[in-house]
């Protein structure tokens, strides 16, 4: 029992302030318990409220090309981390997303991973909790 | 029981206990973070004797610092949901949350106080609340406006007039102090945020508010209001602390004044503070939700 009202307690802290973010219903658009994955050619970043944006164009078997858009976190998460210029269009990217519920060509953006190996990852709060709404 | 019935007790229980410590702040019985040193500055004070609210408001901690790359270059960015204090991350007791849109969504609907609509509007806000992805003007990147914006981020204050200037959306209102009344043509406007005019009642400066539109909403759980709503801001410094408070009063569709969550903001001690300036809004995600209802 002790240790339930302790974690009422930390719940408590945790909410006693509003949250600042604004809330796009994560999970009325994409399945965070799911994973897809592509590689495809960065055609454009797009530092965006409420949401920053990439747009990829990914190659099929047959040649021809899908279109991609992917969504992170606010334009602000990446400024204040000295992210912006990390990603330029022509870059080929391997993605890891959270799909879209409607099954579109769209995904909540999980991890990227440059051609050189080096990967960056940009998730709410627990990229491998599927429970992290 | 199953995970999300646990988790809708342990929300309720934690925001009854919010609650309460939100009611004992504001009665004085317990100071708010960094009440202590707030107190012992004495209240800055312009050459006409009133309180100065000029700087900035907010900011200047929680926050982990910019994220730093691995030794093999790797970076993680994770937006956390609920603000810890540097000294918390400090002492890594900032706990990752579980269910980050549902747990905002529970706080947003559990204030101290809920506004109270007449009966024949208690569906149209359970329809909007319901259905916010598609009914949240915020949510279609609209203004947030008065009250909704909450306090500002920034505050220029001159003899005649105050200058608000908001983080978010690069927003900015100026409020006239000097006693004038409403104009009678602004006043009948129909804008998000309104008709502002001020003035000093003791040491709080009283911002009277009138001609709104009926598109903004008074907060998130779908609490809309008429073009007919009025409501009274009030700023009051006490040392380095700025408290924001606003009351709605909407005879059209509310049976009694509503009062909006007050906040009490620290002044930024930092001297390179400033506002960036906020990058425009699109909306790209409606087309493809589900479901029309947020956490």
């Amino acid at each position: 029992m002790k240790k339930v009202f302790g974690l009422l307690a930390i719940v408590a802290l945790s909410l006693a302030a509003k949250p600042a973010v604004a809330h796009h219903a994560l999970q009325a658009e994409f399945d965070t318990a799911k994973r897809g994955e592509f590689t495809g050619t960065l055609t454009k970043f797009a530092m965006i409220n409420p949401h920053v944006r990439w747009f990829f164009d990914v190659k099929k078997a047959d040649g021809t090309m899908d279109k991609w858009e992917i969504t992170g976190a606010g334009p602000q998460a990446l400024r204040q981390n000295g992210m912006t210029r990390i990603f330029s269009v022509g870059q080929t990217l391997k993605v890891s997303y959270a799909p879209a519920r409607d099954g579109s060509n769209t995904g909540r953006v999980v991890t990227f991973t440059f051609p050189d190996g080096r990967t960056v990852t940009m998730y709410h709060e627990d990229p491998n909790n599927p429970n992290d709404l | 029981m199953n995970q999300l019935n646990r988790f809708g007790i342990a929300a309720a229980a934690a925001a009854a206990m919010s609650f309460v410590s939100i009611h004992a702040a504001q009665n004085g019985a317990e100071p708010a973070r960094g009440g202590a040193q707030q107190q012992n500055v004495p209240t800055p004070r312009t050459p006409d004797g009133h309180p100065d609210l000029s700087g900035m408001w907010g900011g200047g901690g929680g926050g982990g610092g910019a994220v730093k790359p691995d030794e093999k270059g790797n970076l993680v960015q994770l937006t956390q949901g609920r603000g810890c204090s540097k000294q918390q991350f400090d002492l890594g007791n900032c706990q990752p949350g579980i269910n980050f849109e549902r747990d905002s969504g529970v706080r947003q609907r559990m204030g101290p106080e809920i506004p109270m609509y007449k009966p024949e509007f208690w569906e149209r806000v359970q329809y909007l609340d319901r259905n916010g992805t598609q009914e949240d003007p915020e949510f279609h990147c609209k203004p947030a406006g008065v009250p909704r914006m909450g306090p500002p981020a920034k505050i220029v204050q001159t003899p005649t007039e105050v200058i608000l200037l908001y983080a978010q959306g690069n927003q900015f209102r100026v409020i006239p102090i000097d006693g004038r009344p409403h104009d009678p043509i602004k006043s009948q406007d129909t804008t998000w945020y309104g008709d502002a005019v001020g003035k000093w009642e003791g040491d709080t400066l009283v911002v009277d508010i009138v001609g709104f539109n009926d598109e903004s909403w008074i907060e998130w759980p779908g609490w809309f209001h008429s073009n007919n709503m009025h409501v009274t801001e009030k700023f009051t410094r006490t040392g380095n602390a700025l408290r924001w408070e606003a009351i709605v009063e909407d005879p059209d569709v509310l049976t009694e004044p509503y009062h909006v969550e007050g906040r009490t903001l620290r002044v930024n001690p930092n001297p390179k503070a400033t506002l960036q300036e906020d990058l425009p809004c699109e909306e790209r995600d409606a087309v493809h939700m589900v479901t029309k209802e947020r956490g």
